[in-house]
Protein backbone atom coordinates (compact mmCIF):
# COMPACT_ATOMS: atom_id res chain seq x y z
CA UNK A 1 0.00 0.00 0.00
CA UNK A 2 1.41 3.32 -1.00
CA UNK A 3 1.52 6.44 1.12
CA UNK A 4 -1.22 8.97 0.38
CA UNK A 5 -0.17 11.53 -2.22
CA UNK A 6 0.45 15.09 -1.09
CA UNK A 7 -2.35 17.61 -1.56
CA UNK A 8 0.25 20.20 -2.50
CA UNK A 9 4.03 20.08 -2.30
CA UNK A 10 5.73 22.40 0.10
CA UNK A 11 7.03 25.58 -1.51
CA UNK A 12 10.55 24.87 -0.33
CA UNK A 13 10.63 21.42 -1.88
CA UNK A 14 12.04 20.68 -5.29
CA UNK A 15 10.68 17.17 -5.35
CA UNK A 16 7.01 17.82 -4.81
CA UNK A 17 6.80 15.14 -2.13
CA UNK A 18 6.33 17.30 0.94
CA UNK A 19 2.81 17.71 2.20
CA UNK A 20 1.03 20.95 2.76
CA UNK A 21 -2.49 22.27 3.16
CA UNK A 22 -5.25 21.76 0.61
CA UNK A 23 -5.34 24.32 -2.16
CA UNK A 24 -8.61 26.04 -3.07
CA UNK A 25 -10.46 24.95 -6.22
CA UNK A 26 -10.51 27.03 -9.39
CA UNK A 27 -7.92 29.08 -11.19
CA UNK A 28 -5.77 31.03 -8.70
CA UNK A 29 -5.77 34.80 -8.87
CA UNK A 30 -2.07 34.97 -9.70
CA UNK A 31 -2.66 32.87 -12.84
CA UNK A 32 -5.39 35.28 -13.99
CA UNK A 33 -3.12 38.29 -13.35
CA UNK A 34 -0.32 36.57 -15.23
CA UNK A 35 -2.64 35.88 -18.14
CA UNK A 36 -3.76 39.52 -18.37
CA UNK A 37 -0.16 40.78 -18.23
CA UNK A 38 0.89 38.23 -20.87
CA UNK A 39 -1.90 39.35 -23.22
CA UNK A 40 -0.95 43.04 -22.75
CA UNK A 41 2.74 42.26 -23.42
CA UNK A 42 1.82 40.19 -26.48
CA UNK A 43 -0.28 43.05 -27.88
CA UNK A 44 2.54 45.54 -27.23
CA UNK A 45 4.98 43.20 -28.95
CA UNK A 46 2.72 42.88 -32.01
CA UNK A 47 2.17 46.66 -32.15
CA UNK A 48 5.94 47.25 -31.97
CA UNK A 49 6.44 44.67 -34.72
CA UNK A 50 4.02 46.53 -36.95
CA UNK A 51 5.47 49.98 -36.33
CA UNK A 52 8.36 51.37 -38.31
CA UNK A 53 11.71 50.61 -36.75
CA UNK A 54 10.24 47.97 -34.52
CA UNK A 55 11.34 44.39 -34.28
CA UNK A 56 9.25 43.47 -37.31
CA UNK A 57 11.79 45.33 -39.33
CA UNK A 58 14.46 42.79 -38.36
CA UNK A 59 16.91 44.77 -40.39
CA UNK A 60 18.26 48.24 -40.83
CA UNK A 61 15.79 51.05 -40.50
CA UNK A 62 17.32 53.05 -43.29
CA UNK A 63 18.65 52.29 -46.74
CA UNK A 64 19.95 48.76 -46.52
CA UNK A 65 18.01 47.86 -49.64
CA UNK A 66 20.27 50.23 -51.51
CA UNK A 67 23.11 47.92 -50.60
CA UNK A 68 21.35 44.89 -52.04
CA UNK A 69 20.89 43.30 -48.63
CA UNK A 70 17.96 41.00 -48.26
CA UNK A 71 16.47 39.83 -45.05
CA UNK A 72 16.15 36.06 -44.81
CA UNK B 1 8.00 7.73 -12.95
CA UNK B 2 9.98 9.13 -10.03
CA UNK B 3 13.73 9.63 -10.07
CA UNK B 4 16.08 8.45 -7.37
CA UNK B 5 17.29 11.24 -5.02
CA UNK B 6 20.82 11.30 -6.47
CA UNK B 7 19.56 11.41 -10.06
CA UNK B 8 17.06 14.11 -9.13
CA UNK B 9 19.82 16.23 -7.54
CA UNK B 10 21.96 15.86 -10.64
CA UNK B 11 19.08 16.76 -12.99
CA UNK B 12 18.16 19.73 -10.79
CA UNK B 13 21.77 20.98 -10.83
CA UNK B 14 21.89 20.79 -14.63
CA UNK B 15 18.47 22.45 -14.89
CA UNK B 16 19.38 25.37 -12.61
CA UNK B 17 22.75 25.81 -14.34
CA UNK B 18 21.25 25.86 -17.83
CA UNK B 19 18.29 28.08 -16.93
CA UNK B 20 20.24 30.65 -14.92
CA UNK B 21 23.02 30.45 -17.52
CA UNK B 22 20.45 31.23 -20.22
CA UNK B 23 19.26 34.22 -18.17
CA UNK B 24 22.83 35.47 -17.73
CA UNK B 25 23.57 35.02 -21.43
CA UNK B 26 20.46 37.03 -22.32
CA UNK B 27 21.61 39.79 -19.96
CA UNK B 28 24.98 39.86 -21.73
CA UNK B 29 23.21 39.83 -25.09
CA UNK B 30 21.08 42.78 -23.98
CA UNK B 31 24.22 44.73 -23.04
CA UNK B 32 25.63 44.10 -26.52
CA UNK B 33 22.33 45.09 -28.13
CA UNK B 34 22.22 48.38 -26.17
CA UNK B 35 25.84 49.10 -27.11
CA UNK B 36 25.04 48.45 -30.78
CA UNK B 37 22.03 50.75 -30.63
CA UNK B 38 23.66 53.66 -28.83
CA UNK B 39 27.33 53.68 -29.83
CA UNK B 40 28.69 56.05 -32.46
CA UNK B 41 31.74 53.87 -33.02
CA UNK B 42 31.10 51.89 -36.21
CA UNK B 43 33.73 49.26 -35.34
CA UNK B 44 32.11 48.66 -31.98
CA UNK B 45 28.66 48.37 -33.58
CA UNK B 46 29.96 45.87 -36.16
CA UNK B 47 31.71 43.90 -33.44
CA UNK B 48 28.63 43.73 -31.24
CA UNK B 49 26.39 42.44 -34.04
CA UNK B 50 28.96 39.75 -34.87
CA UNK B 51 29.22 38.88 -31.17
CA UNK B 52 25.43 38.71 -30.89
CA UNK B 53 25.27 36.25 -33.77
CA UNK B 54 27.88 33.99 -32.17
CA UNK B 55 26.27 34.30 -28.73
CA UNK B 56 22.86 33.47 -30.16
CA UNK B 57 23.96 30.33 -31.96
CA UNK B 58 26.53 28.95 -29.53
CA UNK B 59 25.31 30.11 -26.11
CA UNK B 60 21.62 31.05 -26.14
CA UNK B 61 20.32 28.17 -28.27
CA UNK B 62 22.25 25.37 -26.45
CA UNK B 63 21.33 26.74 -23.01
CA UNK B 64 17.70 27.13 -24.08
CA UNK B 65 17.54 23.52 -25.31
CA UNK B 66 19.26 22.27 -22.16
CA UNK B 67 16.83 24.24 -20.00
CA UNK B 68 13.80 22.77 -21.77
CA UNK B 69 15.11 19.20 -21.71
CA UNK B 70 16.13 19.27 -18.05
CA UNK B 71 12.90 21.05 -17.14
CA UNK B 72 10.91 18.25 -18.74
CA UNK B 73 13.00 15.65 -16.93
CA UNK B 74 12.53 17.46 -13.60
CA UNK B 75 8.78 17.85 -13.99
CA UNK B 76 8.05 14.38 -15.32
CA UNK B 77 10.56 12.70 -12.99
CA UNK B 78 9.06 14.12 -9.80
CA UNK B 79 5.56 14.28 -8.38
CA UNK B 80 5.27 17.91 -9.54
CA UNK B 81 4.34 16.72 -13.03
CA UNK B 82 4.12 18.97 -16.08
CA UNK B 83 0.40 19.77 -16.10
CA UNK B 84 -0.57 19.32 -12.44
CA UNK B 85 0.43 22.67 -10.97
CA UNK B 86 -0.21 26.06 -12.49
CA UNK B 87 3.28 27.36 -11.72
CA UNK B 88 4.90 24.48 -13.60
CA UNK B 89 2.49 24.88 -16.52
CA UNK B 90 2.97 28.68 -16.73
CA UNK B 91 6.74 28.26 -16.53
CA UNK B 92 6.65 25.62 -19.26
CA UNK B 93 4.53 27.83 -21.56
CA UNK B 94 6.80 30.86 -21.02
CA UNK B 95 9.88 28.74 -21.73
CA UNK B 96 8.41 27.22 -24.90
CA UNK B 97 7.30 30.65 -26.18
CA UNK B 98 10.75 32.12 -25.42
CA UNK B 99 12.44 29.20 -27.18
CA UNK B 100 10.27 29.52 -30.30
CA UNK B 101 10.97 33.25 -30.54
CA UNK B 102 14.69 32.60 -30.03
CA UNK B 103 14.78 29.94 -32.75
CA UNK B 104 13.01 32.27 -35.19
CA UNK B 105 15.27 35.14 -34.19
CA UNK B 106 18.47 33.25 -35.06
CA UNK B 107 17.74 34.04 -38.73
CA UNK B 108 17.64 37.74 -37.90
CA UNK B 109 20.88 37.42 -35.95
CA UNK B 110 22.55 35.82 -38.96
CA UNK B 111 21.18 38.61 -41.12
CA UNK B 112 22.48 41.29 -38.74
CA UNK B 113 25.85 39.52 -38.58
CA UNK B 114 26.00 39.53 -42.37
CA UNK B 115 25.24 43.25 -42.40
CA UNK B 116 27.94 43.93 -39.83
CA UNK B 117 30.46 42.25 -42.11
CA UNK B 118 29.51 44.59 -44.97
CA UNK B 119 31.98 47.44 -44.65
CA UNK B 120 30.02 49.67 -47.05
CA UNK B 121 27.25 50.21 -44.50
CA UNK B 122 27.38 53.15 -42.12
CA UNK B 123 26.68 53.04 -38.41
CA UNK B 124 23.17 54.41 -39.01
CA UNK B 125 22.47 51.63 -41.52
CA UNK B 126 23.51 49.04 -38.97
CA UNK B 127 21.60 50.41 -36.00
CA UNK B 128 18.56 48.30 -35.14
CA UNK B 129 16.30 48.38 -32.04
CA UNK B 130 15.04 44.82 -32.58
CA UNK B 131 17.72 43.00 -30.51
CA UNK B 132 17.16 45.32 -27.53
CA UNK B 133 13.43 44.67 -27.49
CA UNK B 134 13.77 40.91 -27.97
CA UNK B 135 16.50 40.58 -25.35
CA UNK B 136 14.60 42.81 -22.91
CA UNK B 137 11.45 40.72 -23.19
CA UNK B 138 13.45 37.50 -22.97
CA UNK B 139 15.14 38.73 -19.81
CA UNK B 140 11.76 39.59 -18.30
CA UNK B 141 10.35 36.17 -19.23
CA UNK B 142 13.30 34.32 -17.72
CA UNK B 143 13.14 36.39 -14.54
CA UNK B 144 9.49 35.39 -14.24
CA UNK B 145 10.27 31.69 -14.69
CA UNK B 146 13.07 31.91 -12.13
CA UNK B 147 10.74 33.61 -9.66
CA UNK B 148 8.05 30.97 -10.24
CA UNK B 149 10.61 28.22 -9.60
CA UNK B 150 11.61 29.70 -6.26
CA UNK B 151 8.19 30.77 -4.92
CA UNK B 152 6.16 27.91 -6.43
CA UNK B 153 2.80 29.67 -6.00
CA UNK B 154 -0.13 27.46 -5.05
CA UNK B 155 -2.78 26.21 -7.41
CA UNK B 156 -3.50 22.84 -9.00
CA UNK B 157 -4.97 22.36 -12.44
CA UNK B 158 -8.12 20.30 -13.00
CA UNK B 159 -5.90 17.51 -14.34
CA UNK B 160 -3.73 17.72 -11.22
CA UNK B 161 -6.78 17.43 -8.97
CA UNK B 162 -8.04 14.39 -10.87
CA UNK B 163 -4.64 12.71 -10.59
CA UNK B 164 -4.47 13.55 -6.90
CA UNK B 165 -7.93 12.11 -6.22
CA UNK B 166 -7.03 8.98 -8.20
CA UNK B 167 -3.88 8.49 -6.16
CA UNK B 168 -5.80 8.99 -2.93
CA UNK B 169 -8.36 6.37 -3.92
CA UNK B 170 -5.58 3.96 -4.90
CA UNK B 171 -3.80 4.47 -1.60
CA UNK B 172 -6.98 3.76 0.39
CA UNK B 173 -7.48 0.35 -1.22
Amino acid sequence: MADPPPPYPDSTSDTGVETNNETPAGIPRWVKVFGIIAIILLLLFIILHLTVGGPGNHGPRSNASEHSLRQP
Amino acid sequence: MTMSPSLRKFALTVHITSTVGWLGAVAGFLALAIAALTSQDVQLVRGTYLAMEVTGWYVLVPLCLASIMTGLVMSLGTSWGLFRHYWVLVKFLITIASALILFMYTRTLSYLGGMAADTTLSVDDLRNPSPVLHAGLALLALLVTTTLSVYKPRGMTRYGRRKQQGQRRASQM
